[in-house]
């Protein structure tokens, strides 16, 4: 490791003694936390905003921003319903087609924003209105129900005791740190969050890898829409409403910068790990809805202070 | 890359285009309808058989004290405010029982079903709910079920096999035949009228236009249904889309029908606003505390719905009726406390009773 991934190293370290101390005061206030059955239900409930936190941490460490995601979960959710129920295709076929769906979704974005110039937070808010809207049209205000009971395997299902979806998100969080952090696309990722002008000067394509990036995060916002229909077995037009913002909190909280060039995919993991952590220790502690809000609200704030106060003391 | 742009937009466009082909009145769903007698002659009561779910290895609950915990669509509105009032009022009554009220802050799926998924883990001795979905909260229902919980939804069902019982708060087909005939009473039997609602999916509501469509074109044939427009359940926007309505229309609306406690005021202020008092009539389901203000101002004449105080009060009787095994499938009737003897229906279900239409003779009677 180079001295410049330092300090955020130094982030994740943080962030890790203060998950680790979060597990043990749980643990301590309910006996019915830290089982192995509990922790495996938690994984299978943050999968969704964990699969799209994963492209998200690309998205920012440009400096880019992807508001559109809830909006193109939604939206491949209902796409799935209407290809399998309205347009008779087999299944197999309209989860593939669903979450292509998301790609090009993501690919209009990339290219709005690569094309247009029009900046990150603009376009994909305009798109949040778009999907969403689409996803309510063209659902026609019914939901999808009745799959066939091997579609719930993705969603409910276990493979060898964990979770099927949990496998998933495993195996893309491992891709995920690799490209970020060991091939020529991830250092071209953190190039233009740092200075895109520079990057640009230096040869890398930044419009292809933005393009590609923001072509990913629909992709896996059509994949988390696939996983979620399959565990709530219904598809409904209001699908992933809010996402967007669970999913930027963990980034963020895990220490990739909303300026870009800084942020790793372990820091996201962290971050994911400990807000669902948090939401589900609480709640089992007898804390209620409203106080678990506040408590994720004050941590983000701490994590992210803390985090400042010790890169200045290094810097 | 203009081609591209063109080639997207017009995708797009297509996709949108798709989106509007539908008759029938918007938001209702498909299921089939039952609409009652135009002169209000009592549908008889069709027998079937129980077909609510059970909950595997339950412990002998008979007497004990009870754990129980009300997960309700959203909190902080008035409506679950007293629906979870009249489950304390019960559970006070009752002596041997504790139950709390905890749910998400807004009506959404996810977060509905991740609350009762914490519940089921910390290890409750019962789950009330009120879904807001029928579909999508079953799987979380079945798994507290499996871990031998006893479940009894109020408000908004579930698929039946997802819970014991449900306390029904009014049959549909009663509901919609007191808001066309409030309705048709107040704006005339040709008069236009639109539909505010929260979201076209929720099931209730869902049902309840379904229903009103079909009173409607049986009992009330010129009556003319113009939109339906969704508001969640939220204040400021149903405000804005009932404003929609009273500008788009003009002179040719003459009703709206709330279909929600949060959407009948604010449609109420709208008309207000509006200055439309009197030549806009508005027919909905409210709360009487919001309703007061536009009843003594004789802008509203009708808010039709049931007590929702009783409707949790009822809800936390038959869970403990249940829990103590005196409330087996293949009743007829189960007693709640206060309300008496309550009649069970559709195989699994208990009804509340009939609606109840506030007007301003009575309104000042009730505080909730």
């Amino acid at each position: 490791m180079t001295a410049a991934l330092r300090p955020f190293l130094r982030h994740e370290a943080i962030l890790f003694v203060l998950l680790v101390a979060a597990l043990f005061v749980l643990a301590g206030q309910s006996d019915r936390f830290f089982t192995i059955a509990n922790l495996l239900n938690q994984g299978r409930l943050m999968t969704e905003i964990g699969l799209v936190a994963l492209a998200m941490t690309f998205v920012i460490v440009t400096g880019g921003i992807d508001l559109s995601v809830g909006s193109i979960l939604g939206l491949c959710a209902i796409l799935l319903g209407v290809f399998w129920q309205n347009l008779g295709l087999p299944l197999p076929l309209a989860m593939g087609l669903a979450v292509l769906v998301g790609g090009v979704a993501g690919l209009v974005n990339g290219l709005i924003i690569t094309r247009f110039r029009v900046p990150p937070l603009i376009a994909t808010l305009a798109t949040l209105a778009l999907y969403r809207g689409l996803a309510e049209g063209i659902s026609q205000a019914r939901s999808v129900r009745g799959y066939p009971d091997w579609f719930f395997v993705l969603g409910q299902g276990d493979l060898a005791g964990v979770p099927t979806q949990l496998w998933i998100l495993g195996l893309l969080t491992l891709v995920a740190g690799v490209v970020l952090g060991m091939t020529a696309f991830g250092r071209a990722t953190y190039a233009i969050g740092a200075n895109e002008t520079a990057a640009r000067f230096s040869g890398v394509p930044v419009d292809r890898v933005k393009i590609a990036i923001y072509t990913a995060s629909g992709l896996v916002a059509g994949l988390a829409a696939v996983i979620f229909v399959s565990r709530v077995s219904t598809t409904r037009s209001d699908m992933g409403t809010g996402v967007e913002l669970d999913v930027i909190t963990a980034v963020v909280l895990g220490g990739t910068s909303i300026f870009g060039g800084r942020g790793t995919i372990i820091g996201t993991a962290i971050g994911l790990v400990l807000i669902q952590a948090l939401k589900n220790g609480l709640a089992l502690a007898g804390v209620k809805g409203d106080g678990t809000i506040v408590v994720i609200g004050l941590v983000l704030i701490l994590a992210i202070l803390a985090s400042n106060l010790f890169s200045r003391e290094d810097g | 890359m203009l081609k591209k742009t063109l080639a997207f937009a017009l995708g797009l466009g297509l996709m949108s285009g798709a989106a509007y082909a539908q008759s029938a009145w918007t938001g209702g769903d498909d299921l089939p309808t039952n609409p009652l007698a135009c002169d209000g002659t009592p549908a008889a009561v069709a027998s079937k058989p129980y077909d609510g779910g059970s909950p595997t290895n339950a412990p002998d609950r008979k007497g004990k004290p009870l754990n129980v915990v009300d997960v309700p669509k959203l909190i902080g509105i008035g409506y679950f405010n007293a629906t979870s009032k009249g489950i304390a009022d019960a559970a006070a009554e009752l002596g041997n029982v504790t139950a709390k009220t905890d749910g998400p802050t807004q009506a959404n799926i996810d977060q509905q079903i991740s609350f009762i998924d914490n519940y089921i883990t910390s290890g409750v001795d019962g789950i009330l709910f009120a879904a807001n979905d029928p579909v999508a909260i079953a799987p979380v229902l079945k798994k507290a079920l499996a871990a031998g919980i006893n479940v009894v939804g109020y408000d908004a069902n579930s698929q039946p096999d997802a819970r014991q019982w449900f306390v029904n708060q009014a049959e549909f087909n009663g509901i919609a035949k007191a808001m066309i005939d409030s309705l048709a009473k107040e704006s005339g039997e040709d008069a236009s009228f639109a539909i505010v609602t929260s979201t076209f999916t929720t099931p209730n509501q869902a049902r309840w236009i379904a229903e009103m469509g079909a009173y409607a074109a049986k009992c009330h044939p010129n009556l003319k249904w113009l939109e339906t427009v969704e508001a969640q359940e939220d204040n400021v926007l149903s405000f804005n889309q009932a404003t929609t309505l009273i500008n788009k229309y003009g002179d040719e609306l003459k009703g709206i029908l709330g279909m929600t406690s949060v959407a009948t005021p604010a449609s109420a202020e709208a008309v207000t606003q509006a200055g439309k008092c009197g030549s806009i009539a508005v027919v909905g389901l409210a709360t009487p505390n919001a309703m007061k203000p536009y009843v003594e101002k004789d802008c509203v004449k009708s808010v039709v719905l049931w007590n929702p105080v009783d409707l949790g009060y009822a809800a936390m009787y038959v869970l403990r009726a249940v829990a103590d095994g005196t409330l087996e499938p293949g009743a007829t009737s189960v007693k709640a406390g206060k309300l008496g003897e309550l009649q069970v229906i559709n195989g699994s279900e208990i009804l509340l009773g009939a609606p109840f239409v506030f007007t301003k003779e009575n309104i000042g009677n009730f505080d909730f």
